[in-house]
């Protein structure tokens, strides 16, 4: 069931309306039916995978129990250890296996020696899984760091694992913040409930408006690159850029507004990282479920920046190439993710790698200064140019696509596949750009205005927008769905 | 809980209207003209009505429609005399036009080439041969007063019936309810761009779901080629029927066709019956720009030049003469 399907406009409110007509009383009925409509929310697509999600959740709950009563340090890690492997098997198994068999022959056949790719097996990767083994191993490894007691209703930690609205692209939660809203009792309140409202219905626009309308455009670059010059390349990078951040980001809106539905406050996931100065800054507002989950989880472990300087950049290189093969068994991850680690690192040693954390881009004034325009530019053309990597298909596509850009360096006004007007998109990624950037400083309050007026007109406007760019005939499942 | 509900309802309600306001201003969703089935039982357009026919979200394609004192969309009005020479171009919406300015249609391009000549285009969304033949003896006076008539064909659709018929489904159109649903700009401009798409689907699924499905059977070559040829020999029987029953001169009827679509049994039978026609299709393979609109098949502005341009030629050959 995708959140901007009508599937979800009906199943929403039905589930919001009984939740907490039939159920706001009582909070073991409210977290079973939470867990009996997130079922049916991810059974929708099918069912069988539920059984994943049913043994990850089992698996990680006797886990959470058994290292906390563990006695020792060793039978605590090896309990951690069975969580991990479990999770990781699971991963690997259904996301990994077919990569791994083919780079094992790839790999082979530089030698010399030809093997037939005949132990790939026909395996679909089940949706979500990459977000909720992540989510249950956070559970288990707070534990194992003694940041957490397990809870002992299975009930809500099954809730906790399989919630709806961040069950299939995150926000990859902890257990600290999610699992202890479930175990309290929720009461309804409007004011979360508006601000949930206006999260879903900004959450929409960045999706049906920014990324699906630009989705043909870049496709189609894609897809022909070969025929067409730098220009047209660059513009299709560029609006890929645009693409990808609409859909995810606008997924994670819709998800924490629709938690807020329910009571629940989600970790935000994105905080305007196009407006970012520096790639670590980008990386404190691009995916900080994901960022954050690698930084406790992998960095920290390793030492993070308190090893020596060597040392770090080791641990900055393991999380990023990590990070990239998190989102997909493909060597173009690996070489996005290698990539974000070579443009870190020299923030990294220039000690500018925390310097924006506190604080967003003209903080104190209406526009930014020119430097910090500079700084931005630079940052979305890095990040965009990583992203021809993150699209392609294949790593010789993602050098085919370079490559072409470098020996056809001219300049081509490009049509639209479908014959539509050009000059729309530019106008409307205009539009959005100022208007995020308008909203900069609170990614949960997109319609922060004072006057009533203003607010309702921009609700209006953002609902003609998503008629004037809605389209029926393009595929509306969201990017990060894959991973 | 109530006060969410409650504002939640009065936003919706003035965001609705405030949309409905908008698609009014910016005039997103098209016009409908209102339909009527006359004394003849000739189905066209009430008379003497303007409007602009709308496609796409952002007004991609935007023209004026003007339908004349006749029901049909044209800048003329349709007074065929014995001094002047008339050509009656009668056919689908391809003929009706309401994708371009009402002042720019083939009939106009087709006058501008020969300026000697009027022509009445006698165009209605979804005419089929049926239709345009019972058009044609229904008004016969006006029609026998025509010196020449071009009757747009597509095999494939508009020979499915031997035998003329109101078709109701069409004029349901008309009901009162779908009238009072039309007065709501939002819903038109909604439905157009397939927004109500997928709620119509839904309520056709749950309509459905206690009928069986309908499985489908893999058809072999032979098959097909046996449900091809039965389907073109009973398009050519209704043919001969229509013809029989409303008659048809050679002398003064031609059919306008696309051979690339249409059947070979049906060609042979044309050329060797003496049956007139002006095949269109040799214009739009050697254009180099394309000959219909981006939302849908309508031909485009270089399409109905195109067209005009092939009637032009075979009336020009044809000399017609008073």
């Amino acid at each position: 069931m995708l959140f901007n399907s009508l599937d979800f406009f009906i199943f929403l409110p039905v589930v919001f309306i009984i939740y907490w007509f039939f159920f706001s009383k009582h909070l073991k009925l409210q977290n079973i039916f939470i867990l009996v409509a997130s079922y049916l929310f991810y059974g929708m697509w099918d069912w069988r995978f539920l059984f994943l999600i049913l043994a990850s959740t089992t698996i990680d709950y006797m886990v959470g129990q058994y290292i906390y009563n563990s006695d020792s340090t060793s039978q605590r890690k090896r309990w951690l250890w069975v969580s991990v492997i479990f999770n990781i098997g699971l991963l690997g198994f259904f996301k990994y296996y077919n990569f791994f068999v083919d780079s094992w022959v790839d790999f082979i056949s530089i030698f010399g020696y030809e093997l037939k790719s005949s132990w790939t097996l026909q395996i679909i990767l089940p949706v979500g899984i990459s977000f909720y083994t992540f989510q249950t191993m956070s559970y288990s490894l707070d534990i194992y760091y003694k940041r957490l007691t397990p809870t002992k209703d299975f009930i809500s930690f099954a809730t906790f694992v399989s919630f709806f609205p961040q069950l299939v692209a995150g926000p990859i939660e902890r257990a600290s913040n999610l699992l202890s809203q479930i175990t309290t009792k929720r009461t309804f309140k409007y004011s979360q409930c508006t601000e949930g409202l206006k999260l879903i219905i900004w959450g929409l626009f960045k999706k049906v408006v920014i990324a699906d309308s630009i989705a043909p455009i870049v496709d189609d670059i894609f897809a022909n690159y070969g025929s067409y010059p730098a220009s047209t390349l660059i513009l299709g990078v560029t609006l890929f850029s645009f693409q990808v951040y609409g859909d995810f980001s606008g997924y994670s809106d819709i998800a924490i507004g629709t938690a807020k539905l329910f009571g629940i406050e989600l970790m935000s996931n994105f905080k305007f990282p196009s407006f970012s100065r520096n790639v670590a800054e980008y990386w404190q507002r691009w995916h900080v479920s994901l960022s954050t989950w690698f930084r406790h989880y992998v960095y920290i472990p390793l030492g993070g920046s308190r090893v020596s300087k060597l040392k770090s950049v080791r641990n900055i290189c393991i999380i990023f190439l990590v990070s990239g093969f998190w989102h997909g068994a493909n060597w173009t991850f690996i070489a996005w993710g290698a990539i974000h680690a070579l443009l870190y690192i020299p923030v990294f040693l220039m000690g500018r790698n925390r310097i924006y954390m506190n604080n967003v881009v003209a903080e104190n004034s209406w526009f930014p200064s020119f430097r910090e325009i500079l700084q931005i530019l630079l940052t979305f053309s890095l990040v965009t140019f990583s992203r021809v990597f993150f699209r392609s298909e294949s790593i010789t596509d993602a050098f085919g696509f370079l490559k072409q850009i470098y020996t056809n360096f001219s300049f081509e006004i490009y049509e639209h596949p479908l014959g539509y007007r050009m000059i729309d998109y530019f106008i409307l990624l205009g539009i959005f750009v100022l208007y995020e950037f308008r909203i900069r400083r609170d990614e949960r309050s997109p319609f922060k205005f004072k006057s009533k007026l203003v607010r309702f007109v921009a609700y209006t406007l953002v609902i003609l927008g998503m008629l004037l760019f809605f389209d029926d005939n393009i595929d509306r499942s969201f990017i990060y769905f894959q991973f | 809980m109530k006060k969410l509900i409650l504002k939640s309802g009065l936003y919706v309600f003035l965001v609705l209207i405030s949309l409905e306001l908008l698609v009014r201003v910016f005039h997103l969703g098209k016009d409908t003209p209102t339909r009527i089935l006359d004394e003849h039982k000739v189905e066209k357009w009430m008379p003497n009505q303007n409007g602009f026919s709308v496609t796409g979200n952002r007004r991609q394609n935007f023209s004026e429609y003007h339908i004349n004192n006749s029901g049909y969309n044209s800048y003329r009005e349709f007074n065929p005399t014995k001094n002047k020479i008339e050509v009656a171009l009668v056919g689908d919406s391809f003929i009706e036009g309401f994708h371009q300015n009402y002042y720019n249609s083939i009939g106009k391009k087709i006058e501008k080439s020969i300026p000697e000549i009027e022509v009445y285009e006698y165009g209605y969304a979804g005419y089929d041969f049926a239709d345009q033949l019972h058009l044609v003896n229904a008004y016969k006076e006006q029609f026998d007063a025509i010196d020449h008539i071009i009757l747009g064909i597509k095999f494939s659709n508009d020979l499915t019936r031997g035998e003329y018929e109101v078709i109701m489904g069409r004029l349901a159109l008309e009901s009162p309810m779908n009238r009072l649903l039309k007065k709501s700009k939002l819903l038109v401009y909604c439905k157009s761009i397939g927004i109500l798409d997928p709620p119509q689907r839904l309520m056709y699924k749950l309509i459905n779901i206690l009928k069986p499905a309908i499985k489908k059977q893999d058809v072999n070559k032979e098959e097909v080629l046996r449900i091809k040829n039965k389907k073109e020999k009973k398009y050519l029987a209704n043919f001969n029927s229509l013809i029989e029953k409303y008659g048809f001169d050679k002398n003064r009827f031609t059919l306008l066709l696309d051979s690339r679509i249409t059947s070979n049994l049906f060609l042979s039978y044309l050329d060797n019956n003496d049956f007139n026609y002006i095949d269109f299709s040799k214009h739009f393979e050697e254009s180099d720009q394309a000959t219909t609109l981006i939302y849908d098949r309508h031909w485009n502005n270089n399409g109905r030049a195109l067209i005009a341009k092939a009637i032009s030629e075979y009336l020009k050959e044809l000399e017609i003469k008073k």
